[in-house]
């Protein structure tokens, strides 16, 4: 009665590409590495409206104000676009938000303000 | 390969998730907290698996604790009446164990597990535009919702012939603590249902946590008596000095075992109160797009006869049949219509009807029932094997006809 | 001021700081003094009841409700920018909250002290439901303290290990000070933790 299912291996389901998993939290950057008016064309209205919008650099949650577009097909999309490289989501520089060198940045950029 | 979306990240949906990617499905869920957040979080239900739901994850081999779980062995039933002396005693074996293996554990494997396997998963919880948004973007075949405990559920409209309540039946109080001393009346792990006729039940079961085994003490209080005292969230250590505050009162057999019992973590506390709704199985959104609801996004029955987590696993194994058979054809509303009357039919309906019983004063015949069980070994084990399979008591334990029939053919 | 658009730089990273607190406290006006955009509103859509409903029920009546939060954001240098992200008034949206508050760096919890009730489901969320670490923050409408902070702080009967601060959400250089208060109490709360220790929330 009980057997075991496994019919499928891994890289097959990702469809062969390695994915990078990078986090894409409502404050995460993208951007278009390079703009390509064929490759915006050829896309589907959703898709094509977050590509456009992402030519300028902003974070998952401006593109998805800007784009009119939910937060959820925002990031579905993106996670779609970035697995292509049109799209290029930012990586984190530090290891976490709580990473001392990023709060001193922070510090020091908002004492100028202060 | 078809592309399947799933909404929520509980029992119902991560298996569903891990079981389809194992069938070679593309699977993305959206869950509002990530495997860290999980484990950090509150408790968030008792979870006790059956024989039945159990087998359906083992299918799979997603079963990834049975080896650390303590391996539930029976059923012990106690009538706390009038409230403080024990009325009735049974206690009956089932014949395969059960297990509660803590949400906050096994969600977060799961989360993980189907990550590592290459799905797809996004952080983050879904409103009402993002489903909008998902259905109708046409990237996926098919929409399951299955975050039973977020808003979405509303997108779903309730079924009134088949939600025969419209407010909470029982006000819930949940608290996981270490130090409980076994029962010395029946030393094995085992489940405890403890009834203060009128007033609530409060169960106790073995559990497996996030730092070892367990005990789980869950008061289910009837709206407005002297047990319910839980409509607002209180700090976990005064909810759990309530809780043994009235097993003192009431179930004072269990309170005798409780001397040292402290809290396992700062959020090993629940509380609320839910209305036990049937919904329709097919939201309709606004841009055109169709989603399935699936467990209790559909069916939301009250937690007195521990059936959630079970419906869930069986919900998830109906709906990937279904999804199986019906190979490369759209998922289209009849197909969705179908597959929930199916297991509405097959198992919803059983659970439902016999959960929604046992919220009511028992009736005069399940009174003899239970009154056989406490003196016949046979009544007692079909009483506790119920709780794996559901759909025997409509044989013989919902009419006061069958029940007479049957109880006479034991007798004899 | 810095230029609305963000640098085109492939290295440019981002960090956060949730703006929370009750309706009418002042979120906006505090992103707004500070943001080099105007606030960007989002608007999300949900189904939900118009009562507070507990976190248990799925039997909520069907009525449609707009959450709006708003963001606004500081460019911190050529490679680093920072949001600040205003929560949606009602604590009930606590998905959204989780939403905001994974990866932030911490939390300013605004208090109005004329209703400060309006601010405890904030602060409940962030004592007993997030372990971001977080600052609360009285707002002065009118430039004045009327209490005594530690009064303030017995009414929100907020923990010792809480900073309690004060701030005039429309000053620039109030709400910068505000947030450099949220940077430190973070600093002070996770400095002695490994990295990997305090995972992103």
């Amino acid at each position: 009665m009980a057997k075991r299912h496994w019919k499928v291996r891994p890289y097959v389901l990702t469809g062969g590409r390695t994915r990078t998993r990078q986090q894409l939290l409502v404050h995460t950057l993208v951007s278009v590495p390079y703009y390509d008016s064929v490759f915006a064309a050829g896309l589907l209205p959703e898709q094509r409206t977050l590509y456009e919008h992402a030519r300028e650099t902003r974070s998952l949650a401006e593109l998805s104000a800007f784009s009119g577009i939910s937060l959820g097909v925002t990031r579905v999309v993106v996670d779609d676009l970035a697995s292509t490289d049109r799209l290029l989501v930012h990586a984190e520089t530090y290891e976490s938000p709580f990473d001392r060198r990023l709060l001193e940045r922070l510090l020091d950029g908002l004492r100028k303000l202060a | 390969m078809r592309r399947i979306l799933i909404v929520g990240a509980g029992q119902s949906g991560l298996q569903l998730a891990l079981s389809l990617q194992a069938e070679g499905y593309d699977v993305t869920v959206m869950s509002a907290r990530t495997p860290d957040e999980i484990r950090r979080g509150w408790v968030m239900s008792t979870q006790a698996m059956f024989g039945n739901a159990l087998r359906t994850e083992r299918i799979y081999g997603l079963d990834l604790w049975q080896a650390a779980t303590p391996q539930i062995q029976g059923l012990q039933v106690s009538l706390s009446a009038p409230p403080g002396e024990r009325a009735l005693r049974i206690e009956s074996p089932i014949d395969e164990p059960a297990q509660s293996v803590d949400q906050r554990v096994k969600m977060a494997a799961w989360l993980e597990l189907f990550e590592e396997r290459g799905g797809t998963v996004h952080y983050q919880g879904v409103t009402t535009s993002d489903l909008d948004g998902l259905t109708s973007l046409g990237r996926y075949d098919l929409t399951v919702v299955a975050a039973g405990k977020g808003e979405l559920v509303s997108v779903f409209d309730r079924d009134p012939a088949r939600s025969p309540y419209t407010t909470p039946q029982r006000g819930l109080a949940v608290a996981y603590v270490h130090g409980m001393t076994p029962d010395p009346l029946w030393p094995v792990p085992h489940v405890s249902f403890n009834a203060v006729p009128g007033l609530g039940e409060l169960f106790v079961m073995p559990c497996h946590t996030l730092n070892g085994n367990c005990e789980i003490l869950f008061w289910e209080a009837v709206p407005g008596g002297p047990l319910d005292l839980w409509q607002e969230r209180r700090d976990p250590n005064e909810h759990l000095a309530l809780t043994l505050d009235l097993a003192k009162q009431y179930v004072p057999w269990i309170y005798e075992r409780c001397a040292n019992v402290e809290l396992t973590d700062a959020r090993a506390t629940l509380s609320g109160r839910y209305t036990p709704t049937v919904r329709r199985p097919v939201a309709q959104l606004p841009s055109g797009g169709i989603a399935l609801g699936m467990a209790d996004v559909v069916i939301a029955n009250d937690p007195i006869t521990g059936q959630g987590s079970n419906t869930a696993a069986k919900c998830a194994a109906a709906y990937v049949e279904a999804i199986l058979a019906h190979g490369d054809r759209p998922f289209d509303r009849a197909w969705m219509e179908q597959t929930f009357e199916w297991f509405w039919e097959s198992t919803g309906r059983h659970v439902t009807g016999w959960t929604n019983a046992m919220l009511q004063p028992l009736p005069e015949h399940v009174q003899g029932i239970l009154g056989a069980a406490a003196g016949n070994e046979t009544v007692a084990r079909r009483f506790a094997n119920g709780f794996s399979d559901p759909t025997d008591f409509e044989n013989w334990f919902m009419s006061p006809d069958k029940a007479q029939a049957y109880l006479a053919s034991v007798a004899s | 001021m810095a230029s609305a658009s963000l640098p085109d730089n492939p290295t440019l990273t981002s960090a956060k700081i949730v703006i929370a607190g009750g309706f009418g406290v002042g979120k906006t006006t505090c992103v707004a003094a500070i943001s080099e955009i105007p606030p960007v509103n989002t608007e999300a859509w949900m189904t939900a009841a118009s009562e507070p409903i507990d976190r248990l029920d799925p039997g909520i009546d069907k009525t449609t409700t707009t959450v709006a939060m708003d963001f606004g954001r500081l460019t911190i240098s050529n490679d680093l920018v920072l949001y600040l992200f205003g929560t949606p008034g009602q604590a009930r949206f606590w998905p959204m909250w989780d939403d905001l508050c994974r990866g932030a760096v911490g939390a300013l919890v605004l208090a109005d002290s004329r209703r400060l009730d309006a601010s405890f489901a904030a602060i409940n969320y962030f004592e007993q439901d997030s372990d971001l670490p977080f600052v609360v923050c009285l707002n002065l409408f009118d430039g004045m303290l009327t209490h005594h902070l530690d009064d303030v702080r017995q009414a929100l009967a907020l923990s010792p290990d809480v900073p309690l601060i004060t701030c005039d959400a429309r000053s620039p250089s109030s709400v910068a000070q505000a947030l450099m208060a949220v940077v430190t109490h973070t600093m002070q709360r996770t400095g002695h933790t490994a990295p990997g220790a305090f995972p992103a929330r």
